[in-house]
């Protein structure tokens, strides 16, 4: 039997084609090859949403919004594509293919262009197959990653960065300053890593107490490395010496508040 | 001492555009169902207030486009032109039937007058479910929309598919009868109609009270539209002069083009910028070589066997401002001068008939009736009245706005209940544009094609690519739309999209400002705690804030993440492809 791959389409009420629309009674509606998902602007997909329907066994997530500069939201579409290039940043450290998110402009008069946004992406989803989170067995590591990525995407720095990044890059601080786009990528890269896995850290801790050496080895990582976003982790609370079991220090996570 | 009796107040907040029209329509509803394409749903929403799609989106003069906040941005959106769009595009499959509605209550009403005041009164009666008969003089129902508004304006069939829509719904229309001449009030209430409204409009031209006027060739405007609308001969001659500078003066002169005219002056006693007629119309006549002459008035008109020669004007300045607010025109002493015509037009105002009417009803001076202006109730209980006879000359959507007006009374009164109480609105205009670039940066205004009688001819295939690149055009140009009202204003039916607002939790808020940064309409602000506080009135509930909150103490009414993702496992627990 021939792959039918399972993709979500995350659409907005304001470019869904009107044929396809119509045709649905609520807000869920079949699309031949897609089950689409309307919402009332892509600005309002919170980046967990994406993360947990891949959780879920999706195995692609499209979003499709109006192309700017024209928003029924003013700039939602722009919002969302903020955040889908953080996701996609994200996905790559997770071990789960970036291009199984994502992200296309449409209006609702294009239905052909619509037809042809999803047959591509589903063209390109059935190439990578199945998600290795979908089914009964789904890869453990992959999804361990994945949650950690969530944990990310709920946690405040990220997206207090991500909010502020109009007001960082197009407008100045109090004292005059302006960063430029590279610099903004640059610091918004470096903080998902470091968010990625402090996460990753403070899961794996929560289910069992772990030393450093442990997670280096998981994580894949020189411990040095490791023990600095311990103590970083613990100044925040994020994580806690349990005890000593002879010379080996063991953490366990807190719960944050 | 005098008694002070509080008013209690309806308070509305309304988006400007609405706040605007007097007949209450949501314009920013049906702009919304236009930029998802959905335009008979956009029409559909414009029936639930009124009658005249159709009609209002050719000829009205379209206060809500004057007052669309789009304008402090660039140019107002095309309001209008989406309007009539839409409802042509919903007759695309012939015209629009309606099931009649059960009469659910036995008191009869009688409407005088199948006008746009009458009309929308029996309307909305009909759909509370009255018995409902409009008596007409004519032989065809519409009052000016079919008499006064000239052809090329508005089409007879326009008009008729309209007014064939509200009989659908069970409004019986009597024509050919004649009020003061075959019923009058006695013989109506005798007849056992336990309400009337009285919307005869205002049928006779004003006159100009100057020598010559009964001349062969003087054709008063509104007898002259009237004669040609009912397909009567009328000769102009080659030379016309129409005198006024209001809507039926524009009328009057592109119709006499039509009729054969040649040369046709419209002469107008004050200067161009205090001409009341729509600024479309007057540079449509001056396209179709229409001659305008300014700060002239006529002082008489010249005879030569009983027929026109000539009209004679003087010619005017402007004075100190009058009570209209206008300057007033002061003739300019010996500057006498004539113009060769065949033809006088006087467009100068109209009058209502109102000689058969109880003298305790009107204002006599002003040839109105004189009503309570909230409840449109007359001086004798059971009978109202409204639109031109009240208001004198005035607008097709200013006479919905009465007729809809009268019909809340006379179903109040039919009721037996208070007819002022929680009537008396406040309304507040919301408006969230500020100078953003962002808004700047959207589409320049669209302006529907002028199409003429010389149409060309397309094929059937190139006619569905015309459609659907007009349609395109159109969700484009209704995109433009800033939504200036509150989320509910957007989409009054919840089938279409639900309506949605963004709550904050306090004892999660930090203050940290990503809401305010991120909402693009400005309805987040910090209140005096520094806590993120929504303004209800310009939350359009788009979760953009929900979205990006790092304490994530903002979630949405209505549609949660947790709503979301509910969402997409059903969506995902359902068979593929």
């Amino acid at each position: 039997m021939m792959f039918k791959p399972r993709i979500i389409g995350f659409i907005c009420n304001w470019s869904l084609p009107t044929e396809v629309d119509i045709a649905s009674s609520n807000r869920i509606s079949g699309y031949p090859k897609i089950r689409i998902v309307r919402v009332k602007c892509i600005g309002r997909i919170d980046p967990a949403i994406v993360l947990e329907t891949f959780v879920k066994g999706a195995d692609g997530v499209l979003v499709i919004g109006c192309p700017p500069p024209d928003c029924h939201y003013i700039e939602g579409n722009l919002q969302a594509e903020r955040k889908i290039k953080m996701l996609k940043e994200f996905l790559s450290l997770t071990g789960l293919e970036p291009e199984r998110l994502g992200l296309e402009w449409s209006y609702p008069f294009e239905i052909e262009r619509f037809a042809r946004i999803i047959n591509d992406f589903r063209n390109k989803v059935t190439v990578l197959g199945s998600s290795p989170l979908a089914g009964e067995r789904p890869d453990m590591d992959i999804l361990l990653n994945i949650k950690a990525a969530k944990a990310a995407v709920e946690d405040f720095r990220l997206r207090v960065l991500v909010g502020r990044e109009i007001e960082l890059t197009e407008k100045e601080n109090v004292f005059g300053e302006k960063i430029s786009q590279e610099e903004f990528d640059a610091l918004l890269y470096e903080t998902i890593r470091v968010e990625f896995i402090r996460h990753k850290i403070h899961l794996l801790t929560k289910e069992k107490l772990m030393s450093i050496k442990e997670i280096a080895s998981i994580t894949n990582m020189k411990p040095c490395l490791v023990l600095r976003h311990i103590v970083n982790m613990r100044r925040k609370g994020m994580i806690t010496l349990d005890h000593v079991e002879k010379t080996t220090p063991l953490y366990k996570a807190l719960e944050v508040q | 001492m005098t008694a002070v009796c509080r008013v209690f107040k309806n308070k509305r907040k309304l988006p400007p555009c609405r706040a605007a029209c007097p007949a209450d329509v949501n314009v920013q509803g049906y702009i919304a169902l236009l930029q998802q394409g959905k335009f008979k749903e956009s029409v559909e929403l414009i029936r639930k207030s009124m009658p005249f799609p159709a009609i209002c989106g050719r000829v009205c003069f379209s206060p809500c486009q004057d007052a669309c906040s789009r304008k402090n941005v660039d140019q107002p959106v095309g309001i209008r032109y989406l309007k009539q769009l839409a409802a042509n595009i919903e007759r695309e499959q012939g015209r629009i039937k309606s099931d009649p509605i059960p009469k659910t209550h036995s008191e009869k009403v009688a409407i005088v007058g199948a006008g746009p005041a009458g009309l929308s009164a029996a309307y909305e009666l009909a759909k509370l479910g009255y018995p409902v008969t409009v008596f007409e003089r004519m032989p065809e129902p519409g009052g000016m929309m079919r008499y006064g508004i000239p052809d090329y304006r508005l089409q007879k069939y326009v008009v008729a598919n309209e007014i064939a829509y509200i009989q659908d719904l069970g409004v019986k229309i009597k024509t050919g009868v004649e009020f003061g001449k075959d019923i009058n009030l006695d013989t109506l209430r005798n007849n056992g109609y336990k309400a009337i409204l009285i919307a005869n409009g205002a049928q006779q031209s004003r006159k100009l009270r100057i020598p010559g006027e009964d001349l062969e060739g003087v054709f008063h405007a509104v007898e002259f539209l009237r004669h040609v609308a009912l397909g009567k001969t009328v000769d102009v001659g080659e030379k016309v002069a129409v005198v006024g500078g209001g809507n039926s003066a524009i009328d009057a002169a592109r119709t006499s083009l039509r009729l054969g005219a040649k040369q046709i002056t419209v002469l107008y006693r004050r200067s161009r910028n205090e001409m009341p007629a729509l600024p479309h119309e007057i540079e449509a006549a001056e396209e179709e070589g229409i001659k305008f002459h300014f700060l002239v008035a006529p002082k008489q008109i010249i005879g030569e066997g009983g027929r026109v020669k000539a009209i004679e004007c003087l010619r005017m300045e402007l004075g100190e401002p009058d009570a209209s607010g206008r300057r007033r025109p002061v003739p300019i002493q010996e500057s006498e001068h004539i113009y060769e015509v065949d033809t006088v037009i006087p467009a100068i105002g109209q009058l209502s008939e109102t000689s058969y009417l109880p003298s305790i009803l009107l204002d006599e001076r002003a040839r109105t009736i004189s009503v309570d202006p909230l409840t449109l109730e007359t001086k004798i209980p059971s009978i109202f009245a409204g639109g031109d006879i009240v208001t004198g000359p005035a607008s097709i959507i200013e006479a919905v706005g009465a007729g809809k007006r009268a019909a809340v009374s006379i179903d109040r009164y039919l009721n037996g209940k208070d007819l002022r109480r929680g009537r008396e609105e406040e309304i507040e205009e919301t408006t969230w544009v500020k100078d953003r670039e962002a808004i700047t940066k959207k589409l320049e205004r669209y302006t529907a094609p002028h199409v003429d009688a010389g149409r060309q001819k397309v094929s059937f295939e190139e006619a569905d690519e015309l459609l659907a690149k007009i349609k395109e055009v159109a969700m484009f140009e209704a995109r433009r739309c800033l939504e200036c009202g509150p989320c509910t204003e957007c989409l009054e039916s919840e089938e279409l999209c639900e309506a949605d607002k963004a709550v904050v939790d306090e004892t999660l808020c930090t203050g940290c400002n990503v809401c305010v940064l991120v909402c693009p309409f400005g309805a987040i602000n910090k209140d005096e705690n520094g806590l993120a506080k929504v303004d209800e009135d310009l939350c359009k509930g788009c979760g953009v804030c929900s979205a990006s909150c790092p304490e994530r103490a903002i979630s949405m009414q209505r549609f949660t993440a947790a709503q979301i993702m509910t969402d997409v496992v059903t969506a995902l627990g359902r068979e593929f492809t």
